[in-house]
């Protein structure tokens, strides 16, 4: 047995670790690349959604490396994320590929614990009781290497701006990220966390700048792959802003646990009331909340907002219809950028470039002709 | 009775089902409907967001009869089934048209969700009754009445469209009589959303033109709720849009036998019908093919008609090389 998983954002540090500490064997499918794309694209159409193309892709480069177990999230109505694997399945099967694929409840019902013991059946008789007793501490162990590696890019988001030399904050970032990937005890990975905080804050900052605010929205899978928005996040921190967004991996493993109540999952639903000025039902998946925390990010003072959807992403879609009034009636900035499977690097650089330089030129009117 | 004004209904999207209920509901609470026109030769596509084709429409119809209706029907459609859903884009609908209109008429946008009894469709229509000024009981017995005569439209469906024009298909008076009993027509399948198969300013008439081919059309309308169930009980996941259940349980149903071809009519840029189009494909693929023609259509607002005629017209030279 050979377990893999897709790629998202730092998600595979989480995965790996589990599997590493309760010594279950596994692939890390190769760091999404032009090729796991044109893989995914060739096996799919054109209207399917990035996420789907990106993750068969990941699931067909590490089948192709010896991988056979596919672990997935599954995912409820209405967006189509709830069928990949129905189709995914089919596909791979169309392809020769050989695989085993097990289903991650989205959330704990009675019906999905049922279907996970019927999958999880036979590929219990594989493993030790070794394995089984170390997979709890396994969760521990990726749970906080979860958690160190969101804070670090946390203080990425906020140093970037500020830096002096272009681009130190990434390489610095990019190394503290490995170091904590590389921890194998509570007590390492505490240790590469300071060193990598300390790291980041040591980087040369201009503390005089005044950066700007600018919030990230939209469907969380763009929102939190830096492979498929094409580095969103990091080119608006070269380019002068502080970056802000509330989609992260924790947020969404406690909101489908339903715990933390009083944290995140109440901010959900501070931006779900906020969007029932535009909106009168829950659309699905992130739709009203793209549109809540637009709404909720202008109020806070925010500069601008940056919306990121798939092409053809289906509740998205309508979020883009929204925000396209929101930024009209509460007179804040919001690019929606279309995210697909051509080569637009360059473009959503241009975009970037102009949307910033847009923020620096209201800021200067304001300045110059203040409200009264 | 006199009449207390005008509900405009757009002609997009679930219209061209169900219709007939929303008119003679409207009519017997004394009302007078109104349905915006086509798109026309050079109509011009009104939208905000980059939906598909028929999104689109809705919002040019909602513009073109903005000025005409007092009141606008625009339901918002969760779910038209039990326990299946519609496309996360029924349920924004009504907000994104109430946006594009500048609150310059009113929306009548009750909630149907099948699956809650709050939402039944009974209970949605007497609100918007109510929203009207009418009471209970004469919202009841319009709903009654309205729910009759949608049955009573919905028998004799398949003579309803292959006998009568494309425009016509919608008009409540009874189907005419056959005139002459044709020769033996190709029985050929067409599966797709409602609002592909019948408007047609998605799919540029296509119908039309294929009965004049000489086929005869089956749609997913006369099939049961059994005969679907059974192609898709046996899958790995359940499919749960009512919408996409219907359309993969009717293509694997008449793609088993029964008919001559099967044309399948996607709007582009929707995404029900591009997952469930690959998977469709591939699932055929793997069990070997199938020996009854398949055509695959994808509509856009730039889709011509002669590039939709040239493609019908080999599809029926398949048909006639595989019969004769």
């Amino acid at each position: 047995m050979k377990v893999t998983f897709p790629h998202l954002g730092t998600m595979h540090i989480f995965c790996k670790t589990i599997a590493e500490t309760s010594g279950i064997p596994f692939v890390v499918p190769p760091e999404t690349s032009r090729k796991t794309l044109t893989l995914g694209v060739q096996h799919s159409n054109e209207c399917l959604c990035l996420p789907f193309k990106i993750i068969l892709g990941n699931f067909i480069e590490a089948l192709q490396r010896g991988a056979d177990t596919i672990v997935m999230v599954g995912s409820g109505p209405p967006c189509r994320l709830g069928l990949y694997d129905l189709v995914q399945k089919v596909i791979l099967e169309d392809m020769g590929l050989h695989y085993r694929w097990l289903t991650i409840p989205p959330r704990l019902t009675w019906r999905a614990i049922w279907k996970n013991y019927e999958e999880t059946k036979e590929l219990k008789k594989e493993l030790t009781w070794k394995n089984i007793l170390l997979f709890p501490y396994g969760l521990r162990m990726g749970w906080k290497k979860m958690m160190a590696c969101e804070s670090l890019e946390k203080l990425a988001m906020k140093v970037r701006p500020r830096e002096v030399k272009r681009g130190e904050t990434q390489k610095r970032l990019k190394k503290a990220l490995a170091w904590v990937d590389e921890a194998r005890s509570l007590r390492t990975l505490a240790e590469a966390l300071q060193r990598g905080t300390l790291s980041l804050q040591e980087t040369e900052q201009d503390v005089s700048r005044a950066p700007f605010k600018v919030a990230i929205v939209g469907e969380l899978y763009t929102v939190m792959d830096p492979h498929i928005n094409r580095g969103v996040e990091q080119k608006l921190g070269e380019l002068g802003a502080e970056v802000t967004r509330s989609s992260w991996f924790s947020t969404h493993i406690l909101r489908s646990l339903r715990k933390n109540k009083a944290g995140q999952a109440s901010e959900r639903m501070r931006f779900f009331e906020a969007s029932k000025a535009y909106l009168g039902y829950d659309v699905g998946a992130e739709c009203n909340l793209s549109v809540g925390e637009a709404i909720l990010r202008s109020r806070e003072g925010f500069d601008g907002v940056v919306h990121l959807m798939p092409f053809a992403c289906m509740p998205e879609t309508t979020a883009s219809g929204v925000l396209t009034r929101v930024s009209k009636d509460r007179d804040i900035p919001i690019l929606t950028l279309v995210l697909d499977e051509q080569e637009i690097e360059g473009r959503v650089q241009t975009l970037l470039e102009a949307f910033v330089e847009m923020l620096q030129w209201k800021r200067k009117a304001a300045s110059v002709f203040p409200k009264p | 009775m006199e009449e207390k004004g005008r509900i405009g209904i757009p002609k997009a999207l679930m219209y061209y089902r169900y219709f007939p209920l929303w008119k003679v509901f409207f009519e017997e609470l004394g009302w007078r409907v109104i349905v915006s026109g086509g798109l026309g030769r050079r109509g011009e596509l009104r939208y905000l967001e980059d939906s598909c084709l028929p999104m689109k429409l809705l919002l040019t119809h909602c513009m073109d009869l903005k000025d005409r209706a007092d009141h606008l029907f625009v339901p918002r459609l969760v779910s038209l089934h039990r326990s299946f859903i519609m496309c996360p884009k029924f349920r924004g609908a009504p907000d994104i048209v109430r946006l594009a209109m500048e609150e310059s008429v009113s929306i009548l946008d009750e909630t149907i969700d099948l699956r809650v009894r709050e939402h039944s469709m009974l209970r949605s229509f007497l609100r918007s009754g109510q929203r009207l000024g009418a009471t209970e009981k004469e919202g009841k017995r319009a709903f009654q009445r309205a729910e009759k005569c949608f049955v009573s439209f919905q028998q004799g469906w398949e003579d309803r469209v292959n006998r009568l024009p494309s425009e016509q298909v919608f008009h409540l008076a009874p189907p005419p009589e056959p005139t002459e009993t044709p020769k033996k027509p190709f029985r050929v399948a067409f599966v797709g959303h409602p609002y592909n198969l019948f408007d047609t300013d998605v799919n540029k008439d296509i119908l039309s033109f294929a009965k004049n081919l000489g086929m005869r059309i089956i749609t997913p309308e006369g099939l049961s709720e059994k005969e679907i169930d059974a192609q898709v009980s046996d899958l790995s996941k359940e499919i749960y849009w009512s919408s996409g259940r219907e359309i993969v349980g009717s293509l694997f149903y008449f793609l088993s036998g029964g008919v001559d071809g099967v044309v399948f009519l996607t709007s582009f840029k929707c995404g029900i019908d591009a997952l469930l189009q690959e998977f469709v494909r591939r699932r055929l693929k793997l069990r070997g093919g199938t020996p009854i023609p398949f055509l695959i259509l994808s509509l856009d607002e730039h889709s011509g008609r002669e590039g939709l005629t040239t493609r019908l017209e080999a599809f029926k030279d398949v048909l006639e090389q595989r019969k004769y």
